[in-house]
């Protein structure tokens, strides 16, 4: 049986933070993950790094997220992007409210570099964003950063690798046992072995996200989370020049984000039972979140929905009050005070603050084993950002298009050299795998051997394959195709993939099916059953429960 | 701080993130391209990917579902973007009519402001001459050396001079278009004898000025509006009630500008304006065999401008003309409506794709027994005679106008 100092369950944001900075104090760190990194609630959110602007009333919580964006510039810049935003007005009240926040945010723009709020007429406003409702009175603008999610939970958790972690996904915690009042083992089943392990720990960290309360309870603790349910539209290309912030048909604020080259409508939050794993976005969710939006971009419907985004947020368990006055901060509960030393899990958080859960609770661990190291990983940079890249220099190198060199970089940084280096020996490489991206042969062959993918979803996380308006109509059998030759999997295993890739992507379009993403699945149904035959496919395949007939 | 001031800040921080916010016009055309459903039937009949293949030109596909996305990046295209000839098969094949010239005349803007350095250079060029002159090249700045010129061209092509009419009362404006202008005069004069011929009463400009499409094709939207307004200005001066054209890319573009900014002025290409407003029948009287000439065996060209930019029927309508003609048999070539390799201004900075998109024109046109390709544009004319009389070819080709102009008999 292997030892461990800590076995952080769960690799979303804050589990592969926690691991990153466990690894880089010296400890002796195992990371589980049932399914893949960032496969969960990261995977679903705008990856907004935000100042805090929803939580002004809450300062000290707008303090810390002011500080963290600090960090993840330093240590990401590579992945993080700056959004400017529009908050059109369309009431006096509006304005009024808008001025408190102004205040606010402007207190802690310097340190984030960037300007205080500004008040911009509303002829500015359209020349800015011609898209806007003309009936606005004025228009309050700010800028806030954005990180690929994908890319900084991965960079973690190479990171963490790198520095002595292991990172094992697809490795489901089955027990936690605690023996004279502490941790002592974790089993956990690897769903891709299919073996049963144990690992004997002092402490464990659950940063399950919503699955928090099912971790606790198998060391016999308890965590009470409110589970709230987050669902996203999103729209193909940047339909809007600048982010767009409105006041939602209930009162709440909802955004319009660029990101990447998407355009994110979000988000909602309802309190759900419903099982994270399969859950969906509702059609109620979808016409709150257009109708909301209509008010101040009225042309918004014109816009394609290439699918929607639902996951979960394990919010802090304030109950009897709104949703939007629960607390955004987080709470780490060392479970010592219910007789299981060691055990440590989170409840609440915000992307932009999981690097600092970790330190938080990596203290804590750290002063359990009496460990002195302090924590570096607001300073230590993730891997790729050593230096701003020559895209023109590597484009002409490596006679690869330069718009797919700069994608490249936007994931990678300076790591994208490795990538291109694989297409000197093989030069049929530079093959264009998925054409919206694009993702070239040689970065999905790179991911497969340096990033652990088991398939095709997880390759979607790493590269965005299949992430355009075509949603991998057009590279899901190509891109198969690699994965079996790298992982050398069978026939078989080439058809469920694609089936499971599929239906992972139909989950999120089946909802806002419309217009140009129907005559779009016209084309995918007509690749993968007409020409493929698969639904007429004799392998073992289960539909996943959101595929049933509606 | 104060609105105005807010305002400037804002914009320097769009400038920073390389965000020219999308006009009602450009956002139009950013719904259009949404619309690409990836199918990749764009690539098959795109003329510079047959040419020169996808790892040199990602095609009209990669432009819509991969390149056009996000504005922030419009400058990693520019190795790409430039080397669209904006000939508009892609568009013209595609299910949902996806607008892929427009999209990639404003990501050149977007280019053009932020990146200037990355611009072709040959583009820069152009755009110097068209700022200084008003014109796409450098006009002859003799006059004697440019009145000699057209006289040895008009003799070559045994045509008489007409004299220019004054700038006076006359509701119709023929627009030579900058190649008819400087280059080949032989259109311009050409035209001249036609209107002249059917007793249409037509101006001309003295000054004449581009009518924007190069600027429009390498992204410089405020040289492409600013030659569209003085147009316009002077079509209101002169009160012109209708514009003919000989070029097809000043038919595409003045059209355009027409539609855009309402100005109520029709575009015709002097072939539509001949069968439509003139009249076959008119016209079959007119035309003789011209003298010493025997039987001819000509084969068309169909330039981008007018069937795709324009309408097909234009090409139709050139077919007609051409069958009133005697002892005039067409013969039809394959690669008739495929870009002549001269659209998109590629020809300015990236020559060998220019001519690797011509050859499939020129290898289609050495199958016929043609004597002579005839085509309504002197920019494909051009193109096409530069490139068949280097390949050591034999095949002469014609501006439809002066084809025309030398089989007409004389008035009355």
């Amino acid at each position: 049986m292997t030892k461990s100092d800590v076995v952080v369950v769960g690799g979303g944001s804050t589990g592969t933070a926690v691991a990153r900075d466990c690894a880089l104090r010296g400890l002796k760190t195992l990371m589980l993950e049932r399914d893949d990194i960032a496969s969960a609630t990261v995977g679903t959110c705008a990856g907004m790094i935000s100042s805090g602007l929803k939580y002004m009333d809450e300062p000290h919580i707008v303090d810390m997220c002011s500080q963290e964006v600090v960090h993840l510039n330093r240590i990401a810049r590579h992945i993080v992007m700056k959004n400017p935003i529009l908050t059109p007005m369309l009431e006096l009240s509006d304005l009024s409210s808008g001025g408190s926040f102004a205040e606010e945010y402007s207190k802690r723009a310097a340190k984030r570099e960037v300007p205080p709020v500004l008040f911009l007429t509303p002829e500015d406003s359209l020349k800015i964003e011609p898209k806007l409702n003309p009936n606005i009175i004025a228009s309050m603008y700010f800028e806030e950063f954005f990180i690929d999610p994908f890319r900084l939970c991965m960079l973690q958790a190479i990171d963490a690798q790198r520095a002595g972690a292991l990172i094992r996904t697809y490795c489901e915690v089955i027990d936690i046992t605690v023996k004279d009042d502490s941790v002592d083992e974790v089993l956990f089943y690897d769903r891709v072995k299919g073996d049963i392990e144990r690992v004997k720990t002092k402490t464990v960290v659950n940063a399950g996200g919503p699955w928090a309360p099912g971790i606790a309870k198998m060391a016999e603790s308890n965590v009470e989370i409110r589970p709230n349910k987050g669902a996203h539209v999103i729209l193909d290309r940047r339909v809007v020049n600048v982010g767009i912030i409105a006041k939602a048909v209930d009162g709440r604020m909802i955004y319009l984000f660029p990101h990447e080259n998407t355009v994110l409508l979000g988000t909602t939050a309802l309190d759900t039972w419903e099982d994270p794993d399969t859950l969906v976005a509702s059609h109620d969710e979808i016409e709150y979140l257009l109708q909301s939006m209509e008010w101040v971009v009225p042309s918004i419907r014109e816009a394609r929905i290439i699918r929607t985004m639902a996951g979960v947020r394990p919010l802090v368990a304030n109950w009897k009050v709104p949703e939007d006055k629960v607390t955004r901060g987080y709470e780490t509960i060392d479970h010592e005070f219910e007789d299981v030393r060691g055990l440590f899990s989170f409840t609440g958080g915000k992307l932009v603050m999981c690097r600092h859960m970790a330190e938080t609770v990596t203290d804590l661990v750290c002063e359990k084993l009496g460990v002195k190291h302090k924590c570096t990983t607001h300073e230590i940079p993730l891997p790729g950002m050593e230096a701003d890249v020559d895209i023109l220099a590597f484009s002409a190198d490596y006679g690869i298009s330069q718009h797919a060199v700069e994608r490249l970089r936007a994931r990678r940084g300076t790591e994208m050299t490795r990538v291109l280096e694989l297409t000197r020996e093989n030069p049929d490489w530079r093959t264009t795998i998925c054409a919206c991206e694009p993702v070239l042969e040689a970065e999905i062959r790179y991911s497969i051997r340096e990033e652990f993918p088991q398939n095709l979803n997880d390759l979607r996380r790493r590269v965005r394959l299949g992430t355009g308006p075509c949603q991998g109509t057009f590279c899901t059998y190509k891109a198969s195709a690699i994965l079996m030759e790298e992982l050398d999997l069978s026939g078989e295993g080439f058809k469920v993939d694609i089936l499971d890739f599929l239906a992972e992507r139909w989950k999120g379009k089946r909802q806002s099916f419309r217009r140009e993403q129907l005559v779009q699945e016209e084309v995918t149904q007509g690749m993968y059953t007409c020409v493929a035959n698969l639904d007429q496919s004799e392998i073992e395949y289960d539909p996943k429960p959101w595929e049933g007939s509606i | 701080m104060g609105e105005e001031e807010a305002y400037e800040f804002v914009t320097s921080t769009l400038e920073k993130e390389r965000i020219e916010p999308y006009t009602r016009e450009e956002s139009e055309v950013v719904h259009s391209v949404q619309q690409c459903i990836n199918c990749g039937i764009c690539l098959s009949h795109c003329p510079v990917v047959a040419a020169v293949g996808i790892y040199r030109f990602s095609g009209p596909r990669s432009i819509a579902v991969e390149l056009s996305r996000s504005p922030p990046e419009f400058w990693a295209t520019g190795d790409t973007i430039y080397l669209c000839t904006g000939c508009g098969t892609c568009m013209e094949v595609c299910p949902k009519n996806v607008n892929i010239p427009e999209i990639v005349n404003m990501m050149r803007s977007r280019i053009l402001r932020f990146r200037p350095d990355l611009v072709p250079k040959g583009l820069h060029v152009v755009r110097e001459t068209i700022l200084e002159h008003n014109l796409a090249f450098v006009p002859l700045e003799d006059v004697e050396d440019k009145t000699e010129s057209r006289d040895m061209r008009l003799e070559h092509y045994g045509l008489p001079l007409i004299e220019t009419p004054e700038e006076a009362k006359s509701e119709v404006l023929y627009y030579p278009g900058c190649q008819a202008e400087e280059r080949s005069q032989e259109v311009r004069e050409a035209a001249k004898i036609i209107l002249d011929r059917f007793e249409v009463g037509f101006t001309m400009l003295e000054d004449m000025c581009c009518c924007g499409l190069p600027s429009r094709l390498m992204g410089d939207k405020d040289t492409a509006e600013k030659l569209a307004s003085r147009l316009k200005q002077r079509i209101d001066e002169l009160d012109i009630k209708k514009i003919v054209t000989t070029c097809a890319g000043c038919t595409s573009n003045i059209g355009d500008a027409s539609f855009a900014y309402d100005w109520n002025v029709p575009v015709l290409h002097l072939v539509e304006f001949l069968t439509d407003e003139v009249g076959t029948d008119k016209l079959a009287k007119a035309f003789t065999k011209p003298r010493g000439k025997e039987k001819v065996k000509v084969t068309v060209h169909d330039p981008c401008h007018l069937i795709r930019h324009t309408s097909r029927q234009l090409m139709d309508k050139a077919l007609l003309l051409l069958d009133l003609i005697p002892d005039v048999k067409v013969e039809v070539s394959t690669a008739a409506d495929s870009c002549c390799g001269g659209g998109g201004l590629v020809a300015y900075h990236s020559k060998d794709v220019s001519k690797a998109v011509v050859k499939e024109n020129l290898e289609a046109i050495r199958l016929l027994e043609a004597q002579r390709v005839v085509t309504p544009c002197p920019l494909c004319t051009a193109q096409l005679e530069d490139n068949l009389f280097q390949s050591g070819s034999s095949i002469e080709v014609d501006d439809l106008t002066v084809f025309i102009a030398q089989r007409l008999s004389n008035k009355g």
